[in-house]
Protein backbone atom coordinates (compact mmCIF):
# COMPACT_ATOMS: atom_id res chain seq x y z
CA UNK A 1 0.00 0.00 0.00
CA UNK A 2 1.32 3.48 -0.81
CA UNK A 3 4.34 2.20 -2.70
CA UNK A 4 4.55 5.46 -4.67
CA UNK A 5 4.90 7.61 -1.55
CA UNK A 6 7.35 5.07 -0.10
CA UNK A 7 9.40 5.26 -3.33
CA UNK A 8 9.35 9.07 -3.15
CA UNK A 9 10.57 8.97 0.45
CA UNK A 10 13.28 6.52 -0.56
CA UNK A 11 14.42 8.78 -3.41
CA UNK A 12 14.79 11.69 -0.97
CA UNK A 13 16.80 9.53 1.42
CA UNK A 14 19.08 8.26 -1.39
CA UNK A 15 19.83 11.78 -2.58
CA UNK A 16 20.63 12.80 0.99
CA UNK A 17 22.95 9.79 1.41
CA UNK A 18 24.62 10.54 -1.93
CA UNK A 19 25.23 14.18 -0.93
CA UNK A 20 26.55 13.23 2.52
CA UNK A 21 29.01 10.80 0.96
CA UNK A 22 29.89 13.07 -1.97
CA UNK A 23 28.80 10.33 -4.34
CA UNK A 24 28.58 10.77 -8.09
CA UNK A 25 26.09 7.99 -8.54
CA UNK A 26 23.92 5.63 -6.52
CA UNK A 27 24.57 2.13 -7.83
CA UNK A 28 22.62 -0.29 -5.67
CA UNK A 29 20.05 -0.04 -2.91
CA UNK A 30 19.63 -3.11 -0.73
CA UNK A 31 16.22 -3.29 0.91
CA UNK A 32 14.88 -5.73 3.48
CA UNK A 33 11.16 -6.23 3.03
CA UNK A 34 9.27 -8.74 5.14
CA UNK A 35 6.04 -10.45 4.09
CA UNK A 36 4.09 -8.73 6.85
CA UNK A 37 5.24 -5.22 6.00
CA UNK A 38 2.30 -4.79 3.63
CA UNK A 39 4.63 -3.49 0.91
CA UNK A 40 4.04 -4.95 -2.55
CA UNK A 41 7.62 -5.31 -3.84
CA UNK A 42 6.68 -5.27 -7.55
CA UNK A 43 4.80 -1.99 -7.10
CA UNK A 44 7.68 -0.48 -5.16
CA UNK A 45 10.19 -1.41 -7.90
CA UNK A 46 7.84 -0.13 -10.58
CA UNK A 47 7.29 3.19 -8.77
CA UNK A 48 11.01 3.66 -8.19
CA UNK A 49 11.92 2.88 -11.80
CA UNK A 50 9.27 5.31 -13.02
CA UNK A 51 10.40 8.18 -10.80
CA UNK A 52 14.19 7.83 -10.71
CA UNK A 53 14.60 9.41 -14.13
CA UNK A 54 14.07 12.87 -12.68
CA UNK A 55 17.01 12.42 -10.35
CA UNK A 56 20.46 12.47 -12.05
CA UNK A 57 22.23 10.77 -9.13
CA UNK A 58 19.86 7.82 -9.32
CA UNK A 59 19.82 7.03 -13.04
CA UNK A 60 22.00 3.93 -12.57
CA UNK A 61 20.46 2.90 -9.26
CA UNK A 62 19.25 -0.66 -8.96
CA UNK A 63 16.93 -1.76 -6.18
CA UNK A 64 17.66 -5.17 -4.71
CA UNK A 65 14.98 -6.52 -2.44
CA UNK A 66 15.87 -9.13 0.13
CA UNK A 67 12.49 -10.68 0.96
CA UNK A 68 12.49 -11.70 4.59
CA UNK A 69 10.49 -14.83 5.43
CA UNK A 70 7.78 -14.87 8.04
CA UNK A 71 9.08 -16.63 11.13
CA UNK A 72 7.11 -17.07 14.36
CA UNK A 73 8.05 -18.41 17.78
CA UNK A 74 5.33 -20.07 19.83
CA UNK A 75 4.95 -18.62 23.33
CA UNK A 76 3.44 -21.88 24.58
CA UNK A 77 5.99 -24.46 23.42
CA UNK A 78 8.90 -22.30 22.12
CA UNK A 79 8.79 -23.90 18.70
CA UNK A 80 10.12 -21.59 15.95
CA UNK A 81 8.71 -22.00 12.47
CA UNK A 82 8.53 -20.33 9.09
CA UNK A 83 5.16 -19.99 7.39
CA UNK A 84 3.42 -18.58 4.31
CA UNK A 85 0.24 -17.98 6.32
CA UNK A 86 0.30 -14.25 6.79
CA UNK A 87 -1.85 -13.62 9.82
CA UNK A 88 -3.55 -16.67 11.20
CA UNK A 89 -1.05 -19.46 11.66
CA UNK A 90 -1.28 -22.02 14.39
CA UNK A 91 1.85 -23.47 15.93
CA UNK A 92 2.62 -26.72 14.08
CA UNK A 93 3.88 -28.12 17.36
CA UNK A 94 1.03 -27.42 19.76
CA UNK A 95 -1.72 -25.68 17.68
CA UNK A 96 -1.55 -22.51 19.80
CA UNK A 97 -2.19 -19.08 18.27
CA UNK A 98 -0.14 -17.38 20.94
CA UNK A 99 2.84 -16.50 18.76
CA UNK A 100 5.63 -13.92 18.60
CA UNK A 101 6.86 -12.60 15.26
CA UNK A 102 10.62 -13.19 14.92
CA UNK A 103 11.00 -11.87 11.39
CA UNK A 104 8.77 -10.72 8.54
CA UNK A 105 7.82 -7.17 9.46
CA UNK A 106 10.98 -5.53 8.11
CA UNK A 107 10.67 -2.58 5.77
CA UNK A 108 14.02 -0.84 5.66
CA UNK A 109 16.97 0.27 3.62
CA UNK A 110 19.83 -1.99 4.67
CA UNK A 111 22.65 -0.28 2.80
CA UNK A 112 23.42 1.73 -0.32
CA UNK A 113 26.28 1.24 -2.75
CA UNK A 114 27.51 4.52 -4.19
CA UNK A 115 30.23 5.63 -6.55
CA UNK A 116 32.56 8.23 -5.06
CA UNK B 1 38.05 14.12 -19.04
CA UNK B 2 36.70 11.52 -16.65
CA UNK B 3 33.75 9.70 -18.21
CA UNK B 4 32.03 9.09 -14.91
CA UNK B 5 31.88 12.55 -13.41
CA UNK B 6 32.97 14.81 -16.24
CA UNK B 7 35.81 16.39 -14.29
CA UNK B 8 39.01 17.44 -16.03
CA UNK B 9 41.19 14.79 -14.42
CA UNK B 10 41.03 11.65 -16.50
CA UNK B 11 43.35 9.75 -14.22
CA UNK B 12 41.32 9.52 -11.02
CA UNK B 13 39.48 6.34 -10.28
CA UNK B 14 35.91 6.19 -9.08
CA UNK B 15 35.50 3.78 -6.23
CA UNK B 16 32.39 2.14 -4.93
CA UNK B 17 31.53 2.52 -1.31
CA UNK B 18 28.82 0.76 0.69
CA UNK B 19 27.02 3.05 3.10
CA UNK B 20 25.28 1.25 5.97
CA UNK B 21 21.83 2.78 6.42
CA UNK B 22 19.48 0.46 8.39
CA UNK B 23 16.65 2.93 8.19
CA UNK B 24 12.92 2.34 7.92
CA UNK B 25 11.25 3.11 4.58
CA UNK B 26 8.58 4.91 6.55
CA UNK B 27 11.26 6.83 8.45
CA UNK B 28 9.82 10.30 8.13
CA UNK B 29 6.37 9.25 9.38
CA UNK B 30 7.92 7.24 12.20
CA UNK B 31 10.10 10.17 13.29
CA UNK B 32 7.11 12.50 13.22
CA UNK B 33 5.08 9.95 15.20
CA UNK B 34 7.75 9.78 17.90
CA UNK B 35 7.82 13.57 18.05
CA UNK B 36 4.02 13.64 18.39
CA UNK B 37 4.06 11.13 21.24
CA UNK B 38 6.73 13.11 23.07
CA UNK B 39 4.71 16.27 22.59
CA UNK B 40 1.58 14.57 23.96
CA UNK B 41 3.58 13.26 26.96
CA UNK B 42 5.13 16.65 27.65
CA UNK B 43 1.68 18.23 27.70
CA UNK B 44 0.11 15.44 29.78
CA UNK B 45 -2.35 14.55 27.01
CA UNK B 46 -3.73 11.02 26.50
CA UNK B 47 -4.06 10.49 22.75
CA UNK B 48 -6.40 7.96 21.17
CA UNK B 49 -6.54 7.09 17.45
CA UNK B 50 -9.92 5.78 16.29
CA UNK B 51 -9.92 3.67 13.13
CA UNK B 52 -12.77 1.98 11.31
CA UNK B 53 -14.61 1.69 7.99
CA UNK B 54 -16.70 4.71 7.01
CA UNK B 55 -19.95 4.79 8.99
CA UNK B 56 -19.04 2.45 11.86
CA UNK B 57 -19.92 5.09 14.45
CA UNK B 58 -16.66 6.84 15.39
CA UNK B 59 -18.11 10.34 15.44
CA UNK B 60 -21.27 9.22 17.21
CA UNK B 61 -19.18 7.51 19.89
CA UNK B 62 -17.21 10.74 20.35
CA UNK B 63 -20.45 12.73 20.63
CA UNK B 64 -21.65 10.41 23.41
CA UNK B 65 -18.26 10.56 25.10
CA UNK B 66 -18.15 14.34 25.11
CA UNK B 67 -21.73 14.56 26.39
CA UNK B 68 -20.92 12.29 29.29
CA UNK B 69 -17.40 13.31 30.23
CA UNK B 70 -16.86 16.94 29.34
CA UNK B 71 -17.59 18.21 32.84
CA UNK B 72 -14.79 16.10 34.30
CA UNK B 73 -12.32 15.78 31.42
CA UNK B 74 -11.07 18.35 28.91
CA UNK B 75 -11.51 16.73 25.48
CA UNK B 76 -10.24 17.88 22.09
CA UNK B 77 -10.66 16.17 18.72
CA UNK B 78 -8.72 16.04 15.47
CA UNK B 79 -11.13 14.97 12.73
CA UNK B 80 -9.68 13.26 9.66
CA UNK B 81 -11.63 13.17 6.41
CA UNK B 82 -10.96 13.37 2.70
CA UNK B 83 -13.41 16.23 2.35
CA UNK B 84 -15.78 18.42 4.40
CA UNK B 85 -15.72 19.49 8.01
CA UNK B 86 -19.03 17.83 8.81
CA UNK B 87 -17.53 15.75 11.61
CA UNK B 88 -15.67 18.64 13.23
CA UNK B 89 -18.94 20.57 13.25
CA UNK B 90 -20.70 17.71 15.04
CA UNK B 91 -17.99 17.68 17.71
CA UNK B 92 -18.15 21.44 18.20
CA UNK B 93 -21.93 21.22 18.55
CA UNK B 94 -21.32 19.04 21.61
CA UNK B 95 -19.10 21.71 23.14
CA UNK B 96 -15.64 20.30 22.49
CA UNK B 97 -12.94 21.97 20.39
CA UNK B 98 -12.21 20.27 17.09
CA UNK B 99 -9.79 20.75 14.22
CA UNK B 100 -10.73 19.26 10.85
CA UNK B 101 -7.84 17.68 8.93
CA UNK B 102 -8.86 17.24 5.29
CA UNK B 103 -6.43 15.12 3.34
CA UNK B 104 -7.88 15.98 -0.06
CA UNK B 105 -7.15 12.50 -1.30
CA UNK B 106 -4.97 10.57 1.11
CA UNK B 107 -6.84 7.65 2.61
CA UNK B 108 -5.28 7.94 6.06
CA UNK B 109 -3.95 10.56 8.42
CA UNK B 110 -0.19 10.80 8.82
CA UNK B 111 1.93 12.08 11.67
CA UNK B 112 2.84 15.35 10.07
CA UNK B 113 -0.81 16.28 9.54
CA UNK B 114 -1.57 15.31 13.15
CA UNK B 115 1.36 17.46 14.32
CA UNK B 116 -0.04 20.50 12.53
CA UNK B 117 -3.57 19.74 13.73
CA UNK B 118 -2.48 19.43 17.34
CA UNK B 119 -0.73 22.78 17.24
CA UNK B 120 -3.85 24.30 15.76
CA UNK B 121 -5.98 22.75 18.50
CA UNK B 122 -3.65 24.03 21.23
CA UNK B 123 -3.88 27.47 19.69
CA UNK B 124 -7.67 27.23 19.60
CA UNK B 125 -7.78 26.23 23.26
CA UNK B 126 -5.44 29.13 24.12
CA UNK B 127 -3.77 27.83 27.23
CA UNK B 128 -6.63 25.68 28.55
CA UNK B 129 -5.31 22.28 29.62
CA UNK B 130 -6.21 19.37 27.35
CA UNK B 131 -6.56 15.98 29.05
CA UNK B 132 -7.80 13.73 26.27
CA UNK B 133 -7.15 14.00 22.54
CA UNK B 134 -9.18 11.90 20.14
CA UNK B 135 -7.83 11.51 16.61
CA UNK B 136 -10.66 10.28 14.41
CA UNK B 137 -8.93 8.76 11.40
CA UNK B 138 -10.23 8.72 7.83
CA UNK B 139 -12.88 6.01 7.44
CA UNK B 140 -10.81 3.11 6.13
CA UNK B 141 -10.02 -0.26 7.67
CA UNK B 142 -6.83 -0.76 5.62
CA UNK B 143 -4.38 2.14 5.38
CA UNK B 144 -4.63 3.75 8.82
CA UNK B 145 -3.33 0.46 10.27
CA UNK B 146 0.03 1.08 8.64
CA UNK B 147 0.63 4.61 9.88
CA UNK B 148 1.60 5.36 13.45
CA UNK B 149 0.40 8.82 14.44
CA UNK B 150 2.20 8.87 17.79
CA UNK B 151 -0.99 7.94 19.62
CA UNK B 152 -0.93 6.21 23.02
CA UNK B 153 -3.91 3.99 22.30
CA UNK B 154 -5.47 2.76 19.08
CA UNK B 155 -9.13 1.77 19.02
CA UNK B 156 -10.73 -0.09 16.09
CA UNK B 157 -14.50 -0.05 15.59
CA UNK B 158 -16.47 -2.67 13.64
CA UNK B 159 -20.23 -2.23 13.45
CA UNK B 160 -22.73 -5.12 13.42
CA UNK B 161 -23.97 -4.48 9.83
CA UNK B 162 -20.39 -4.85 8.54
CA UNK B 163 -20.36 -8.50 9.48
CA UNK B 164 -18.49 -10.76 11.87
CA UNK B 165 -15.86 -11.72 9.25
CA UNK B 166 -14.11 -8.34 9.32
CA UNK B 167 -11.30 -9.18 11.77
CA UNK B 168 -10.04 -12.01 9.54
CA UNK B 169 -10.34 -9.85 6.43
CA UNK B 170 -8.61 -6.82 7.96
CA UNK B 171 -6.12 -8.40 10.33
CA UNK B 172 -3.66 -5.50 10.49
CA UNK B 173 -6.36 -3.21 11.93
CA UNK B 174 -7.00 -5.78 14.68
CA UNK B 175 -3.36 -6.59 15.36
CA UNK B 176 -2.25 -2.96 15.70
CA UNK B 177 -5.12 -1.92 18.01
CA UNK B 178 -5.48 -2.10 21.79
CA UNK B 179 -9.28 -2.15 21.88
CA UNK B 180 -12.00 -3.41 19.53
CA UNK B 181 -15.43 -1.85 19.92
CA UNK B 182 -18.27 -3.75 18.24
CA UNK B 183 -20.78 -0.96 17.61
CA UNK B 184 -24.49 -0.79 16.73
CA UNK B 185 -25.20 -3.86 18.89
CA UNK B 186 -28.90 -2.94 18.85
CA UNK B 187 -28.97 -4.16 15.21
CA UNK B 188 -27.97 -7.77 16.02
CA UNK B 189 -31.58 -9.05 15.62
CA UNK B 190 -31.62 -7.76 12.03
CA UNK B 191 -28.41 -9.40 10.82
CA UNK B 192 -26.80 -12.84 10.76
CA UNK B 193 -24.10 -11.63 13.10
CA UNK B 194 -22.16 -14.13 15.20
CA UNK B 195 -20.93 -12.15 18.22
CA UNK B 196 -18.96 -15.08 19.61
CA UNK B 197 -17.17 -15.64 16.30
CA UNK B 198 -16.07 -12.03 15.86
CA UNK B 199 -14.66 -11.95 19.41
CA UNK B 200 -12.94 -15.33 18.99
CA UNK B 201 -11.33 -14.35 15.68
CA UNK B 202 -10.20 -10.93 16.93
CA UNK B 203 -8.62 -12.43 20.05
CA UNK B 204 -6.92 -15.15 18.01
CA UNK B 205 -5.27 -12.43 15.92
CA UNK B 206 -4.44 -10.30 18.95
CA UNK B 207 -4.61 -12.09 22.30
CA UNK B 208 -4.08 -8.88 24.26
CA UNK B 209 -6.94 -7.05 22.53
CA UNK B 210 -9.71 -5.70 24.78
CA UNK B 211 -13.22 -6.02 23.37
CA UNK B 212 -16.29 -3.89 24.13
CA UNK B 213 -19.80 -4.13 22.69
CA UNK B 214 -21.71 -0.86 22.41
CA UNK B 215 -24.84 0.73 21.08
CA UNK B 216 -25.05 4.51 20.93
CA UNK B 217 -28.81 4.07 20.47
CA UNK B 218 -29.52 2.01 23.59
CA UNK B 219 -26.50 3.05 25.63
CA UNK B 220 -25.27 -0.53 25.95
CA UNK B 221 -21.56 -0.71 26.74
CA UNK B 222 -21.04 3.05 26.97
CA UNK B 223 -20.39 2.99 30.71
CA UNK B 224 -17.68 0.39 30.13
CA UNK B 225 -16.15 2.64 27.44
CA UNK B 226 -16.16 5.65 29.79
CA UNK B 227 -14.63 3.49 32.54
CA UNK B 228 -11.93 2.33 30.10
CA UNK B 229 -11.08 5.96 29.31
CA UNK B 230 -11.04 6.91 33.00
CA UNK B 231 -8.69 4.05 33.81
CA UNK B 232 -6.29 5.24 31.08
CA UNK B 233 -6.50 8.84 32.28
CA UNK B 234 -5.68 7.90 35.85
CA UNK B 235 -2.44 6.12 34.81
Amino acid sequence: MHEVSIALGMIEELEKIARENRATKVLKVNLKIGRLSGIVTDSLMFAFEAMKHEHPLLLSAEIVINEIPLVYRCNECNHTFETEDMYFPACPGCESYNLNIISGEEQHIENVEVEV
Amino acid sequence: MCDACGCGDSHHIHETKTVEVNQSLLKSNEEAARANKKHFDDKGVLSINLISSPGSGKTTLLEKTIESMRDKVSIGVLEGDIETDLDAERIRAKGAPAVQLTTGGACHLDSSLVHKGFHSLEHQMSGEKLDLLFIENVGNLVCPSFFDLGEHVRVVLISVPEGHDKPLKYPKAIKTSHLLIITKSDLVPHFDFDMEKIKKDALALNPSLKVLITSAKTGEGLDEWFAFLQSLLSK
